[in-house]
């Protein structure tokens, strides 16, 4: 056990397609070292990936700053990360995949980034090397982040990330958006910096995920934009689209009604059923908009809706 | 010694450079000296100096006090802020822009005294654009009066006074400041009062509402309806929705039957009739359920301790 506490904890989750622990150990400590920080890496990990975990051994006993946690399954990646902020003893965190995103050479500028001051520093691959699949899959994903971050944001997804260790506290996480954080932060108000980094050497270039996973990463991103715009507000989305809806089908109906005053039977008119279909489909959507809006008025008096950037001290303990 | 402010005005900024050094001494000169006030600017994350200038203003004045939030967040939040870190027994709101002027703030203070529990100030002449200013806000404050039936000519003046326990039973979320007295109406039981106040027409920066507000304003006033209304037992508002349906169900039913009894020929073989009228009682059906389900969400409200409306007693 050192006597000084580190600068840095840098967070590796034994997740997702890990490689060799201790080679990426010894590769993204380097930079570290070399900038002169005292830092420290917490592996947490499944039981299962022991055989991984077991190469920490070793650099633990050379005195190498390497700790290890492990959790059971069915945590997520946003709780894996509350446990890291948890059991981080340092101001700064840095999160790192087990898979390799990033050349190491990033990591001091993005701490430093940190201690000068900004809330969150991510990481930026930049030139983007990837198989076309994916990058089309990361413009997509961007047309939405892009709108909801004004286009502050580049490469949300990237993992390599440093930032203050309350922040992980302050900002509501919950499910898969940990992968968003990035997002989040700026949406309430956190300083958040890019740092551009070189796509890493060894990174699985080309590879394509089964369609499943990015179907699920894009209902992610929809769920996302919902929330973000409208958890405060559900009535104007399910309202506006439940009038839209509701419109066509009174203007069908309306429409039959004026050719039944003409004298047109209503008997074989199947656009009755689509009129009808159309206004209850609306009448719904507009009643689980009030339903939303509820759970909002009702939610009110627990849930602190701005976080302050700075507030003066009240009048008289600042005269002194 | 800690003096507490018996008044706090509480004006929420967004991109008024210009405007907060007027306004600050606008209301230094307004209120003098006594009674000890507090006025807290809340910065709503704006892009140009208003911070800075706010606080170069408020520099060796211990009473000008300045809350940032760390974005823009829009007014109701930013209110919500102003009204968290006030610490004066009565709240006063203002518009940042210089059109509310300070001088009304004593007239209303004085009114709250009388014995009410919220004063809201209504623009006599108005100094805005009528089209895409005056006439929305007339139409609007038309229908709020009518679903809330809380008699509040303006809603829309930000000129405002409270008591801090009016505050206390407030929360204010989406854009519900427009709302304030009707909400405070509904959720406290506030007893509200009206006033005059004048209004100036802007002098500097710019007005940052626009007409797209007008189909949030309609959602907000439905959902406006059914806080006041159905508050307590929204199944009654979900059971008159599914009553409605039910009517139209039963109406097709009989059409349905018509021709199942071949009284009307013609009608024998027609599908649709039937079919419409089991999509209505389906819609009947699920708003019902909804009722239900809004019934639990208020009851599981209920069993969580909260403050008692308003209400005072005093000598008749």
């Amino acid at each position: 056990m050192s006597a000084r506490l580190p600068d840095v904890t840098v967070v590796v989750p034994v997740v997702e397609r890990p490689g060799p622990l201790d080679k990426l150990y010894e590769e993204f400590s380097a930079p570290l070292a070399q900038a002169g920080y005292a830092y420290e890496f917490l592996f947490i990990a499944y039981p299962w990936f022991r055989h991984l975990t077991d190469a920490l051994g070793p650099l633990r006993t050379r005195g190498e700053p390497v700790r290890l946690i492990e959790v059971g399954q069915g945590v997520g990646e946003t709780t894996l990360l509350k446990i890291a902020a948890a059991n981080c003893r340092s101001r700064v965190l840095v999160t790192l995949p087990a898979y390799l995103q990033t050349e190491a050479a990033v990591l001091p500028e993005l701490v430093r980034r940190v201690q000068a001051g900004a809330d969150l520093a991510v990481a930026c691959r930049h030139p983007r090397v990837d198989s076309i699949v994916n990058r089309i899959q990361n413009r997509v994903l961007h047309l939405f982040v892009g709108r909801l971050a004004g286009g502050r944001l580049h490469d949300v997804a990237c993992g390599v990330r440093a930032m203050r260790t309350e922040l992980v506290s302050e900002i509501p996480l919950y499910g898969d958006f940990a992968r968003f954080l990035p997002l989040l932060a700026l949406r309430e108000g956190q300083a958040v910096e890019e740092v551009k980094a070189e796509v890493h050497r060894g990174a699985m270039r080309g590879r394509i995920y089964s369609p499943g996973t990015y179907l699920r990463r894009l209902i992610d991103v929809l769920g996302l934009f919902f929330l973000l715009k409208f958890t405060d507000k559900p009535l104007r989305f399910f309202g506006l689209i439940g009038t839209a809806v509701a419109g066509v089908g009174m203007l069908i109906m309306v429409n039959l009604l004026i050719e039944r005053l003409q004298g047109r039977g209503l008997a074989d008119r199947p656009a009755l059923l689509l009129g009808v279909l159309l206004v209850t489909l609306g009448v719904q959507s507009i009643a689980l908009g009030l339903i939303g809006e509820m759970i909002v008025h009702l939610s009110a008096p627990h849930s602190r809706r701005y976080r302050l950037r700075r507030a003066s001290p009240p009048a008289r303990t600042d005269a002194a | 010694m800690l003096v507490r402010p018996a008044l706090s005005v509480v004006v929420p900024l967004y991109n008024e450079e210009d405007n907060v050094r007027p306004l600050v001494e606008a209301v230094r000169e307004a209120l003098g000296e006594a009674p000890p006030w507090e006025l807290v600017l809340v910065d709503d994350g704006s892009r140009d100096r208003t911070a800075q200038v706010a606080a170069e203003v408020g520099r060796g004045d211990e009473r000008i006090r300045l809350v940032q939030l760390a974005r823009n967040y829009g007014q109701t939040q930013a209110m919500q802020a102003g009204f968290d870190a006030a610490r004066g027994r009565i709240v006063v709101s203002m518009d940042g822009d210089l059109q509310n002027d300070p001088h009304d703030i004593p007239a209303l203070v004085a009114k709250l005294e009388e014995g009410y529990d919220l004063v809201a100030g209504y623009r006599l002449r108005r100094r805005d654009k009528l089209l895409t200013r005056k006439l929305p806000s007339w139409v609007a404050n038309r229908i709020i009066r009518a679903v809330t039936g809380v008699p509040i000519r303006d809603n829309g003046c930000s000129l405002k006074a409270y008591r801090r326990e009016t505050l206390d039973r407030l929360h204010l979320y989406s854009d519900m400041h427009r709302f304030l007295p009707a909400l405070a109406a509904a959720t406290a039981a506030a007893r509200i009062a009206e006033l005059p106040v004048r209004h100036h027409p802007r002098r500097f920066g710019r007005s940052k509402y626009g007409l797209s507000r007008i189909v949030k304003i309609l959602a907000d006033i439905l959902t406006l309806t059914m806080i006041s209304w159905f508050r307590e037992r929204p199944i009654v508002m979900f059971g008159i929705g599914a009553a409605g349906a039910l009517a139209l169900a039963l109406g097709f039913a009989g059409a349905a039957l018509l021709g199942i009894t071949r009284v009307r020929e013609e009608m024998a073989n027609a599908y649709v009739f039937p079919a419409a009228a089991l999509l209505w009682l389906m819609l009947a059906c699920y708003l019902l359920m909804l009722g239900l389900v809004a019934e639990v969400a208020v009851w599981k409200d209920r069993e969580r301790e909260a403050p008692l409306p308003l209400a005072v007693e005093r000598s008749p």
